[in-house]
């Protein structure tokens, strides 16, 4: 079991020195000797033995004695614990490429490639993404009518629905990202925008608007909204200003936003989005996926097209 | 004797840095080199890196002395009578070769070894059994290990061609009576080669007082340079011998068919020569000769009373050979019973940075025929210190304790 140790450790070691790099050969060969039942005869796991012990007897007899007399068991607990830690590092490393997170698509917690726990942040930071308290039932699109949203792509398979704000730091990450993929894969996109502040909301009427008097021109003036600077999305001129940009009449869309039949029509929008039980922006539902917070790119990719969506 | 100046030569036995030197205790293997002999060389790679004897120019010239000169120190060395009857060879095994290849073998003649010889006294014997029938006798040791004279003088009298000794033993430092062998070999009309591999390095050898026919031995245990041996014959011996490796340098003219060798000792020495190695073995012996070699003895002789009698304080180990330290020349070869040797050889040098030699020494028959898994040997020249000895005596006690 030694010679198995140290094969372990010495292959991690002979990545940075050649000294280990022939150990590790003697110990692999130590191994193949072992594995066919022979008695390890290289010597190896002697000589590794003696040099480990010579070390520690000249820093405690004790720990020498104790290490000579239960080495064999304590080299199996070395592997278990290393094959433990193995597969909890290959688990994160599988994790970390399909969900963004070691831990698991949406769970927050230290993850050694994303150590600022980027691809978990949602709304809850501060006044610029919305806030909804999380409810007791998973986040789903199950029971929501969609009907009415914004949407590309109607009749595709395979389904991408956003929630998201345009204030919002990291809906703004997340969104060309997920336009992106939907426009290459050809799925369809609903967009489902939510205020960061509902009560005061007047993008949220103004889409509404938008999408009704020409659903066409519609997506330009969302992507405006989520590539504009961040301090002007609620600047009435600057609305304006986008609105004509997008090729609509500032004059007829003011005027459809201030009819109590929008508001009413807006207001209900939102109690549906609100019944996905999301509690932050971005959510992403792609399939049956749900993905919270801005992730990489290839995990927005793989739950859509699996993981060889590469391939395709 | 000065050991502390004599460190000073060793560039392995100087501390640098505040690191701890080396606690060099494997000289029985190779022994360490002195500056002296570090700068020969080098001179000859620097200033004479030429051919003896075969060319004309001044550096040819000019190391066809320095070798003549290294011959003659080294036939000086020994006490030989002439320079002649020295043959510069690789090391001790080819010196071996060189008489079991160059003498008329007939099936039957026997050759007469001891118990215990280094394979390299070993092999080329067997092996004239297997190609002309030779017979190998082997005399037995006294239980201490030490030579049984008796047990010699029987296996004469069954009459032998050659008796072929270790002179100083590497399993356990115990040298022969060579001259009381060499002298009733030759009442019983048998000739005798001594393997002086451990002789030479720590002991004066005499080779007209001791009568040898041969005696080989190696530099690289007495401070020269590895590559580097000595087989001494007595000259009418080797002229009637044939040669062993022939080629270039052997022969003084040839035809198509046939060649005419010159005498000994060129006759013997085929090819280019070590010229490096045999300057830097005559710079070798002239130091040992400024220590001086009854002192050198006698300095092994001290510190393996001292280093015996402190191995006692070490729980279960025995020591290999007799009691008597005096009787094991500068070698302590020691087993603790269920111990791996290899593994306090390394935790030696792991944990006080101690070299010495772990294993079957090459004398394999010996421990195969008694069923001992091998030793640790530590072997003392004549720059090893008391204080050197007590760190293996504590760290060999530290080691007990654990394992
Ligand atoms: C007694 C004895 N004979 C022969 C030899 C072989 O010497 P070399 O390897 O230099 O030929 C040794 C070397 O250890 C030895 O100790």
């Amino acid at each position: 079991m030694f010679c198995v140790v140290s094969f372990i450790v010495l292959s991690i070691l002979s990545v940075f020195s050649a000294e280990n790099r022939s150990l590790a050969r003697e110990a692999l060969d130590c191994v193949l000797r072992r594995v066919t039942l022979r008695p390890c005869n290289t010597g190896f796991d002697e000589k590794m033995k003696a040099k480990i012990l010579g070390f520690v007897i000249t820093k405690t007899e004790t720990g020498a004695r104790i290490l000579n007399r239960f080495f064999e068991p304590l080299s199996w607990m070395f592997i278990l614990l290393f094959l433990g830690s193995a597969f909890f590092a290959v688990r994160g490393v599988y994790l970390f490429y399909v969900t963004g997170s070691c831990n698991g698509l949406n769970q927050s917690g230290f993850c050694v490639f994303d150590p600022t726990g980027q691809s978990n942040q949602i709304s809850n930071v501060g006044e610029s993404c919305p806030v909804v308290l999380p409810g007791e039932d998973p986040v789903s699109l199950k029971g929501v009518n969609l009907s009415g949203f914004p949407v590309l792509n109607g009749d595709s398979q395979k389904r991408i629905v956003f929630i998201g704000s345009y204030g919002c730091e990291y809906s703004r990450k997340a969104y060309p990202v997920v336009r992106q993929l939907a426009e290459k894969s050809g799925a369809s996109f609903t967009f489902l925008y939510y205020p960061v502040k509902e009560s005061s909301d007047l993008l949220a009427k103004i889409g509404y608007c938008a999408y009704r008097q020409d659903a066409q021109k519609y997506w330009s003036l969302v992507d405006s909204f989520f590539t504009a600077e961040r301090s002007q999305i609620e600047d009435e001129a600057f609305i304006r200003q986008t609105l004509t940009e997008a090729g609509y009449n500032p004059e007829t869309i003011a005027f459809c936003a201030n009819d109590p039949q929008t508001e009413w029509a807006v207001k209900k929008q939102l109690a549906e989005v609100v019944k996905t039980g999301f509690f932050g922006t971005p959510t992403v539902f792609i399939q049956n996926e749900v993905l919270i917070g801005p992730k990489p790119p290839r995990v927005y990719a793989i739950a859509l097209d699996g993981l060889l969506y590469w391939a395709r | 004797m000065n050991i502390e100046k004599i460190r000073q030569d060793f560039p392995l036995l100087n501390s640098k840095n505040g690191h701890k030197p080396i606690v060099y205790l494997d000289n029985a293997c190779q022994s360490l080199r002195p500056q002296a002999v570090i700068e020969a060389v080098q001179r000859y790679y620097e200033q004479t890196p030429a051919c003896a004897g075969r060319s004309m120019h001044r550096l040819a010239n000019e190391v066809s002395r320095q070798v003549d000169e290294a011959r003659q120190t080294v036939a000086k060395f020994l006490h030989a009578n002439r320079k002649e009857e020295i043959i510069f060879t690789r090391n001790t095994t080819e010196a071996i070769n060189l008489v079991a290849n160059a003498l008329d073998w007939k099936p039957g003649d026997v050759v007469l070894l001891t118990d215990k010889e280094h394979n390299s006294n070993l092999i080329p014997w067997q092996m004239l059994a297997r190609r002309f029938g030779v017979c190998l006798k082997f005399v037995p040791s006294n239980p201490d290990n030490t030579f049984n004279l008796s047990a010699y003088q029987q296996a004469l009298q069954g009459g032998v061609r050659l008796v072929a000794m270790g002179f100083t033993s590497n399993l356990d430092g115990v040298s022969i009576p060579a001259e009381e062998v060499v002298r009733l070999a030759h009442k019983h009309g048998a000739q005798v080669l001594l393997d002086a591999a451990q002789t030479a390095p720590h002991q004066r050898l005499d080779v007209r007082r001791l009568d040898a026919d041969w005696v080989a031995f190696s530099g690289h245990k007495m401070l020269a340079p590895s590559g580097i041996g000595v087989l001494y014959g007595k000259y009418r011996l080797l002229e009637a011998m044939q040669p062993f490796l022939v080629g270039g340098d052997t022969v003084a003219s040839s035809t198509y068919e046939d060649c005419q060798f010159l005498p000994p000792p060129e006759k013997f020495e085929a090819g280019l020569q070590n010229y490096a190695g045999i300057i830097g073995l005559a710079a070798a012996i002239r130091y040992l000769q400024q220590i001086g070699l009854e002192a050198i003895e006698k300095h092994e002789i001290a510190l393996n009373q001292y280093l015996s009698e402190a191995l006692k304080s070490v729980p279960g180990l025995q020591i290999i050979g007799p009691a008597d330290a005096r009787l094991r020349g500068g070698i302590v070869s020691f087993f603790i019973p269920g111990v791996d040797h290899h593994r306090i050889a390394l935790m030696l040098d792991q944990m006080a940075g101690i070299a010495v030699r772990s294993g079957q020494h090459c004398v394999h028959s010996w421990f195969n025929a008694r069923d001992i898994p091998g030793s640790v040997r530590a072997s003392l020249y004549f720059y090893n210190t008391q204080e050197e000895t007590r760190q293996l005596v504590d760290a060999l006690i530290k080691i007990r304790k654990v394992l």
